[in-house]
């Protein structure tokens, strides 16, 4: 009798020793949107390199994954990885929830700063401290409707501040408006770095709003809405905007390409991007999703692992041909899929001027003051001027809570 | 007894331990966090916040224009709201009350559905019902030959055009308490009265109006607790309007907590809506002190 049982027992540590050898070490990604929902197209390919890493991926939509991160770091259940919005980083950063990465990346063969776009790459980089590493890329370019513009005698598209006004002026003559934009800080802001100026310091602590620089873009940015060439507190689905001619130019992001080419066939061929119009500059927006590693995770090397997968140009140029999405590591761009296609080549010489808003974390404060000041000169309830002095107290209050 | 006593104790335990658990404990510590500066750099090391005492409520009353704007706008919309949803939620009552009317449940349906339905997707139809150029009450108007205003996108108008929603969205739940209310009514007395030659307005004015008086109350403090609360129909038509315009007291904490991560400062906005909303009640609650019954039971 005592045999079996003996011989049970070694049956059983055997087997979960057995067992244990082979276990994978988990890791739980958390990615939003789209990316989500594709990005278990490009893990099944990691695990093969990496037998002993399992990769379990959960999408979370964009809407809410702000909160959810937050109330997850709060709550202690934050996943191993994460995507990371580029605007969000300074404040997950400043929680400490994020792992500083400047070892990994010290002693890395695959990830560094030189191969990364510098616009993108500074998203990561909050308070000197690298806590990421991008994964696209999303930059703003100008969409424009060939046809209505040759229609009144313009053959290529507006390249300085001058000759946007003055197209924008003539197409509202001709139709309703010129130039789709709205108040918000992300249409905002690429003025003001075009024109030369910025909202922080170099230090982040101190406002920059009252420079000429910034009251330039200022005064610019309210005179194409109070001349008529963009909308004031109008709302219009942006594809049928765009497909009639209502909004015949606008500036947005690359994801536009695709959806523009699947939801208005009508237009096909008609339409094209052009990068930036130039005061000193043509800096754009740039923004994008990097890689974080949360400080909770006890599986530090392998997110690692993971992090330098996805940067390698090879898996960069299949994300592109999975999802679109803009390669955030330059060599990818090589790869004839990019390289020999004239839209994709608007978005690569926009990427080489850029600009991210300051990684600050009161980023968010900050930006909700500046988007009320500028509706504020908007709609003429204060010049300029006013708005910016305003906007300089508002900064400096939020900032002196820090 | 002390047996009986225990037994029921037991019973509601399990409830009452939920309610202590994510209510009262909420509560409580929503309160002790309105004296601490609990920032963004707080959120992953508690210890980083440190207590303040009572400057994030100096700074609330005497430092935050934003404030009193967000107190504005809500007692703006609120003065709209709560008259006109008693008012119709009322008048509907009284119409499904009536003997004459066919179709009741037909009725009742049609005006508790904005009720049950989810207010986030009411809210998204209703901002494109409100569009300036290819919205369907603008469309309206212009059959009437007037040519509607930009109802989201101007100032003078945002507080108007969610005030509707929220009307809109809540005569059902009234109408409802109304209806038991009118139900509660004995006959007799309309039949006395009408012996007596009274008409309806008279019979309104002088047997169903003082005989709601309790209902009334209940209706009017319900609907001032909640609507005082505005927060999910200006967060997804406007997201605070055109210029703050439609920023409530409740938006306002939303965005100082959950997107600034300033939660001390959230927390004390919160505790000065409760108690404004308790003040308000108890002013109403008073004023509704002088009830007399007629039929006397």
């Amino acid at each position: 009798m005592k045999w079996r049982e003996i011989a049970f027992v070694v049956l059983v540590v055997a087997s979960l020793v057995g067992l244990n050898a082979t276990a994978r070490t988990p890791i739980t990604i958390w990615a939003m949107g789209e990316e989500g929902l594709n990005l278990e197209q490009i893990t099944p390919r990691f695990e093969e390199e990496n037998p002993d890493i399992k990769v379990r991926v959960v999408q979370i939509p964009w809407d809410l994954a702000y909160d959810k991160i937050i109330t997850a770091v709060a709550g202690g259940t934050a996943p191993d990885l994460c995507q990371v919005g580029t605007t969000w980083m300074a404040a997950f950063a400043s929680m400490g929830a994020l792992v500083p990465l400047d070892e990994f990346i010290a002693r890395s063969q695959v990830v560094s700063p030189a191969n990364f776009f510098p616009g993108s790459w500074s998203t990561a980089v909050v308070g000197g401290t690298v806590y990421g590493v991008p994964w696209y890329v999303d930059v703003r370019v100008l969409y424009y409707r060939t046809d209505l513009l040759q229609a009144i005698g313009v053959e290529h598209p507006p390249t300085t501040w001058e000759e946007l006004y003055q197209v924008g002026l003539k197409l509202a003559e001709q139709g309703e408006y010129g130039l789709g934009l709205s108040p918000h800080w992300q249409e905002f802001l690429p003025f003001v770095w075009q024109a030369g100026g910025h909202v922080l310091d170099q230090t982040l602590t101190r406002p920059r709003v009252t420079d000429p620089e910034f009251i330039e873009a200022l005064e610019f940015f309210v005179s194409l809405f109070q001349s008529g060439i963009a909308p004031i507190g109008e709302e219009i689905d942006l594809f049928e905007a765009f497909r009639t001619g209502f909004y015949p130019m606008f500036f947005s992001g690359p994801w536009m390409v695709k959806l523009i080419s699947q939801r208005l066939p009508e237009i096909e061929g008609k339409w094209f991007v052009a990068t930036m119009p130039k005061k000193v500059t043509r800096a754009s927006f740039v923004g994008g999703s990097d890689w974080a590693i949360f400080a909770s995770t006890p599986h530090r090397e392998e997110c690692w692992r993971f992090i330098e997968f996805m940067s390698r140009p090879d898996v960069q140029v299949d994300w592109y041909r999975i999802l679109r999405a803009l390669p955030a590591v330059t060599q990818a761009w090589q790869d004839p899929l990019l390289a020999e296609d004239p839209l994709m080549q608007v978005f690569a010489t926009q990427l080489e001027d850029t600009v991210a808003p300051p990684a600050t974390p009161a980023w968010e404060e900050i930006a909700q003051a500046l988007t009320t000041r500028v509706e504020e000169a908007i709609r003429g309830v204060h010049t300029p001027t006013e708005a910016a002095q305003l906007l300089d107290q508002d900064i400096r209050k939020i900032l002196a809570r820090l | 007894m002390r047996a009986r006593a225990r037994v029921g104790v037991l019973f509601v335990s399990p409830a009452l331990t939920l309610f202590c658990l994510f209510l009262v404990g909420p509560i409580l510590g929503a309160l002790i966090l309105s004296f601490t500066n609990f920032n963004v750099y707080a959120i992953g090391n508690w210890l980083r916040a440190s207590f303040v005492g009572i400057s994030n409520y100096r700074e609330l009353l005497f430092e935050d224009p934003l404030f009193w704007v967000s107190l504005r706008n809500t007692f703006y919309c609120v003065s709209i709201t709560v008259p006109a949803t008693i008012a119709f939620s009322l008048l509907a009552a009284l119409l499904l009350n009536s003997k004459r009317l066919r179709g009741k449940a037909f009725f009742r349906l049609l005006y508790f559905l904005p009720v049950v339905t989810n207010t986030a997707a009411m809210a998204v139809v209703w901002r494109w019902l409100f569009n300036y150029r290819f919205g369907l009450v603008n469309g309206l108007l212009s059959l009437l030959g007037i040519k509607g205003p930009n109802w989201l996108g101007d100032p003078a108008w945002a507080i108007p055009a969610i005030a509707a929603m929220v009307i809109w969205r809540g005569i059902g739940f009234n109408m409802l308490i109304f209806l038991a209310g009118l139900q509660g009514i004995p006959n007799y007395l309309y039949e006395a009265a009408a012996i007596d030659g009274a008409n309806t307005w008279a019979m309104f004015r002088y047997i169903t109006l003082p005989l709601l008086r309790p209902t009334t109350l209940l209706v009017t403090v319900m609907t001032l607790i909640g609507h005082i609360q505005l927060f999910e129909e200006p967060f997804i038509m406007t997201g605070g309007g055109p210029l703050n315009a439609t920023l409530s007291v409740a938006m306002y904490i939303y965005r100082l907590g959950f997107r600034f991560f300033r939660l001390g400062y959230a927390s004390s906005l919160a505790y000065v809506l409760f108690l404004i909303i308790f003040v308000v009640t108890l002013i109403r609650m008073k004023i509704g002190r002088s009830t007399f019954d007629y039929a006397g039971s």
